[in-house]
This record gives structure tokens, C-alpha cells and sequence, in this order.
């Protein structure tokens, strides 16, 4: 590029020679740009694919069909026998919010835990990697064929039993949302969207472990660690912690969402439940909440991506 | 041979692998040209797998540069079929390669069809893969490993666990895919499927090629009859024995007598069959 033609279309002082080289400059930028794009659509598309096959293994897996219908006959048990189903949406929420914070990490280690190590074991993670699949591609791909059918499974269950309100319900609400205090079915929609956030947060850390571990009994126990951890460990550490007074009290609202489990509490409490019998619920910060689920959910990931397999340098002559 | 000419497509210089302490690769030299088939023969624990995964860019090695030249036809550049290759179960033979030919660019159902085809198990395509026997999974691989043309394929001990007639259709499909102008790497123990269908033929023994040549060169080299027979000589083993190779170092076993006799960095007392470098086929 000419220093002197900083104007477009200024070609005094400038030679032939630096036009052509001006002239090969913007095709090679082409060229990558070229190459750029089709490096995006590949992956794009690669990543799909192997969705894909994710969703297909997943259905072509009795064991993974068992679980499922074991969850839905749970979660339809709860919700039939409990006092929601015949309370409204808000008790039904309180009824099955411990549920799906001890159910969707279970469902999450069985979804997941073998996602990328089976491929490993198989040895077809090497093939794969022949066929010019990127670690995001793969990963990505792993990730959302599963996330599919496991938060298709939450979501579709929780929906389902919310249906049981109206039907079960002696007083038919006939509207979504009235005011803050109204049971609606709206509150109920933001706590199984929240349960869809929790589902893919807890299942990311779950697919990290199997994208790390190199063997199936390390991934299980690392995994069951996980959600052992999740559902007891750190609410068992932080109550331990406040009680001895190694965690201040005003510092709980930061601890609270640094666990998925008590993150996603928080969430529901304090947009779906709101408040219970007049009084506010300490639901710690639902902002710091958002971001812990965030942060769990973009470090689960990188680290699948980062440790499924090296780069290699490719050399082409 | 094919008749596209010589030009290398694959070129490994100098690749050192280590595993911790233990060297299992070192200053290894390869050259392959279009249409050629190379065999990688050596006793077991010779780096033979270690080799085939640092050519197919699937390991980076410790030291050394392996490069590729494109030019062929094909949607891929590498083909590989690992030493035990496996799928996941729940799928047919025809899903499994349907599922890697959607990763290539203009590879469709048909190209499946015809290279299920080719690697015979046009018959059993429907089946699912855990209903294959072995020796039909390592076909299914090999299908795997050829789909796409690739330029380059790498075959990590193909004919393992397969009958004699099988493995002489697998190293036809090898030789055929050769003639249309891929180059061939493949790790073999079946020495007389190797003698009848290599180009050439590298001797890897305690990480390092100790020699080099064609079938008939290696046979001549050491006033052998055939390539096992040449193999024995070049690795120095007598038929009876097992031998195993622990990276660098080595350990043969006579397991008539029971006895065990370790022989450290033998190789440096090793000498190619024209008794010059050993190391390389440029």
C-alpha cells in the first residue's frame, strides 16, 4: 500500500508496481476472507451433524429411555400426589424445585458423562479428527445433541405437569398474570425456563468431565462427584461456614452463586416464587446469580474444547 | 504403481516422540509418493501405532515435521484406520458411514453405497455394527478410513484378525486405492501380503527404521527367501522366539527356555541392508 495514497482514488505518486501490489493485496484479503467464511460454515455444519448423531444415539439408548421415563413418572408423581398440582403453579414450583436441583444433575451425569469418552474409547475421535472436524465443531456438536434431548426431556415433563394446575385446581385460574402477588402460569413458565438454564449448565460441567478424563471409571466418579457436590457438598459447606463464622453474612449473596444448584434456587425463589405468604424470600442477588450460571456453564465448555484433543499443526506443501 | 507420476505426497523428517522418559520415536524419515504403498513392519512395541498417529496428524510429535501435498481429487486429505477400530453401537454399517460422509464436502449416499461396495460388506449394510464380526468392524474402518479419497491413507495393522482371503481382499482395495493415485501407509504383521502388494517396505525396530527398501531389496539384502525371513534377520530374531520392544530399549523373551535376556539400544549396532544410512527413504 502506498504512505501517500490516503485518499481512495489518489493514484498520483503511486507506481505500477505498487498497483499491482495494491491489486494482489485486496485478493488475497478476499481469499481469506474466502477462507474465513468457509472455515464458519464448515464448522457450522460439522457441528450440526454430529448433533445429530448425538440425538440419535441418545434415542437408540435404552438405558437413557429408562431414565427418562423414570424422571416423568416422577416429576408426574410429585405433581399429582404433592399439594402443587392442587395448589396452584407457585406450590407446584415449591414442590418441585428440590426435585429438579437433585434430578437434572443425576440426569445430567447419564446424558453426559460418556458423551466424548465413549468416542475416545471407540478410538473414533481419531477418525473423526481425519475428516478436518474442529475441537468447536465436535464439542459444540456433543454438547447441543444432548442439551437437546435433555433439556427437550425437563422442559416437556415440567410443562406437561404444569397442564395438571388448571385440571386439578378447584379454583380454574382463567388468566396468565394479574398482578406480582397472582399464582399465575407466567411464574411457572419463568421456573421452567430457569430449569432449562440449570439443565444445560449442570450438563456442560458434565460433558467438561468427559471431554478431560481419559478413562470411564474416572469420568463416572468424577462426574457423581460433581453432582454429590452440587445437590449436598456446597450447601452443606456454606451452611458449615456461616454457622463457625468463616463466611460472613453479607458476603452469602457472592457464595450463593458460585454453585449452579443454589444460583438456580435463587433465581426461581426470587422471580418465580416472589413472595411467599407477603414476605420477600432471601434469594440472594439474582444478577450474580445469572453470572454464575454464565461462568459455569463458558468454563465447563472452553475447558471440553481446550482438553478433547491437542492441536496439531498441520503442514501442507 | 500409479501413473501420475512420482511426486511425494507425504514427507515425515526427523520425527522424535517421547512419552515421558521413554523414547519411542527417534529421527524417523519418511517419504511416501502418490500411488505407492509403503508398509511399516516391526516387532510389537516398536512405535509402529505411534508412527502411523504422528503421520496422520492425529499426534504432534516431540521433534520433527511431517508435510502434505495436496493435489488429489479427493474431499479429505488424511485417511486413517486405527489399530482396533470400533463404533458406536445402536448404528448400521451404512448410518456409521453416512454420518462421516456428511463431514466431507461432495460425498454422498451413493459414494457410501460404493464404498461399502468396495470394502464387501455391500451384503451387510443394513446390519448394526454390533452385530459385525471383527473382521467385518475392521472393513467397516477401512470403509471409514477410504471414504472421501483421501491423498494420503494411513492403516494401523488392517488385516489383524482376519482370514487369509480377507486379508487379501483388504490389500487388493489397498492396492486399487494406490492405482488411482493414493499414497498408502500401513503398518502390517501379514509379511506375505505386504512382499506381494508394497512399493516399499520400512523396518522399524526400537523407534528407528533400520532398514529400508523394496521386498525384493530387503529379501536380497539379507540373502533371504522371503520377507519374513528377511524381517527375522533385520530384527534379529529367530522364529520360536517373542520378542517385544519397550521403546529405546528392547526385550526379547525366549520363550522355549523360558530365559529373559535384555539388550539395551540395540539398534546402534543395526545396519540397513546396502550397510549405509538407515534411516530414510529420500
Amino acid at each position: 500500500m502506498s504512505e501517500s495514497g490516503e485518499g481512495t482514488g489518489d493514484s498520483e505518486g503511486i507506481s505500477d508496481g505498487e498497483r499491482i501490489s495494491d491489486g494482489e493485496g485486496i485478493r488475497e484479503k478476499e481469499r481469506i476472507d474466502r477462507s474465513r467464511r468457509d472455515r464458519v460454515s464448515d464448522t457450522v455444519r460439522n457441528l450440526f451433524v454430529i448433533a445429530t448423531r448425538e440425538l440419535r444415539t441418545i434415542v437408540r439408548t435404552p438405558a437413557i429411555l429408562a431414565l427418562a421415563a423414570a424422571f416423568v413418572a416422577s416429576v408426574g408423581g410429585v405433581a399429582w400426589a404433592g399439594t402443587g398440582g392442587r395448589g396452584g403453579f407457585v406450590p407446584l414450583t415449591l414442590d418441585l424445585l428440590t426435585f429438579v436441583e437433585v434430578l437434572v444433575p443425576l440426569l445430567a451425569v447419564a446424558f453426559g458423562y460418556r458423551s466424548i469418552l465413549g468416542d475416545r474409547g471407540t478410538g473414533e475421535l481419531d477418525v473423526l479428527r481425519t475428516f478436518d472436524v474442529s475441537r468447536v465443531s465436535y464439542v459444540g456438536g456433543v454438547y447441543l445433541g444432548r442439551a437437546l434431548a435433555l433439556v427437550s426431556l425437563v422442559v416437556g415433563t415440567l410443562l406437561a405437569v404444569g397442564l395438571l394446575v388448571p385440571t386439578l385446581t378447584a379454583d380454574i385460574p382463567t388468566f396468565l398474570a394479574v398482578n406480582e402477588a397472582a399464582d399465575s402460569g407466567v411464574r411457572y413458565v419463568r421456573f421452567v425456563a430457569l430449569a432449562a438454564v440449570f439443565t444445560l449448565v449442570v450438563l456442560a460441567a458434565v460433558v467438561g468431565i468427559s471431554a478431560t478424563t481419559r478413562s470411564v471409571r474416572t469420568a463416572f466418579a468424577l462426574a457423581a462427584a460433581l453432582a454429590l457436590a452440587l445437590v449436598l457438598g456446597i450447601d452443606t459447606a456454606l451452611v458449615a461456614g456461616i454457622a463457625s463464622g468463616l463466611v460472613p453474612g453479607d458476603g452469602i449473596g457472592v457464595l450463593l452463586a458460585l454453585s449452579p444448584n443454589s444460583a438456580f434456587r435463587g433465581l426461581v425463589l426470587s422471580t418465580a416464587i416472589g413472595a411467599v405468604g407477603g414476605a420477600e424470600v432471601a434469594a440472594g442477588e439474582p444478577l450474580l446469580n445469572g453470572v454464575g450460571l454464565l461462568a459455569w456453564w463458558l468454563v465447563s465448555l472452553s475447558v471440553a474444547v481446550r482438553r478433547v484433543w491437542p492441536v496439531v499443526e498441520s503442514i501442507e506443501e | 504403481m500409479s501413473e501420475n507420476g512420482p511426486e511425494t505426497v507425504l514427507r515425515a523428517r526427523a520425527i522424535d516422540q517421547s512419552f515421558g522418559d521413554v523414547d519411542v520415536l527417534s529421527g524417523v524419515s519418511l517419504s511416501v509418493p502418490r500411488g505407492t504403498v509403503a508398509a511399516v513392519v516391526g516387532p510389537n512395541g516398536s512405535g509402529k501405532t505411534t508412527l502411523l498417529r504422528v503421520l496422520a496428524g492425529i499426534a504432534a510429535p516431540t521433534g520433527g515435521t511431517v508435510s502434505l501435498q495436496r493435489g488429489g481429487t479427493g474431499a479429505r486429505r488424511v485417511g486413517y484406520l486405527p489399530q482396533r477400530p470400533a463404533f458406536r453401537a445402536g448404528f448400521s454399517a451404512r448410518d456409521t458411514l453416512e454420518f462421516y460422509a456428511q463431514l466431507l464436502d461432495g460425498v454422498d449416499g451413493r459414494d457410501v453405497d460404493a464404498t461399502l461396495e468396495r470394502v464387501g460388506l455391500g451384503e451387510v449394510r443394513d446390519r448394526s455394527v454390533g452385530s459385525l464380526s471383527g473382521g467385518m468392524t475392521r472393513l467397516l474402518g477401512l470403509g471409514a478410513a477410504v471414504l472421501g479419497d483421501p491423498d494420503v491413507l494411513i492403516l494401523d495393522e488392517p488385516g489383524s484378525g482376519l482370514d487369509p482371503s480377507m486379508v487379501e481382499r483388504l490389500f487388493r482395495v489397498v492396492g486399487d486405492l494406490a492405482e488411482d493415485g493414493t499414497a498408502v501407509v500401513i503398518a502390517s504383521h501379514e509379511l506375505p501380503a505386504v512382499e506381494a502388494h508394497a512399493d516399499a517396505v520400512h523396518v522399524l525396530d526400537g523407534g528407528r527404521f533400520v532398514a529400508s527398501g523394496s521386498p525384493g531389496e530387503l529379501r536380497s539384502g539379507t540373502d533371504a527367501t522371503s520377507l519374513s525371513e528377511a524381517f527375522l534377520r533385520l530384527v534379529r530374531t529367530d522364529a520360536g522366539e517373542t520378542t517385544v520392544r519397550a521403546g529405546l530399549d528392547e526385550t526379547t523373551e525366549k520363550t522355549s527356555a523360558g530365559e529373559t535376556t535384555e539388550r539395551a539400544n540395540a539398534d546402534g549396532n543395526r545396519s540397513d541392508v546396502d550397510g549405509s544410512e538407515v534411516t530414510t527413504d529420500e
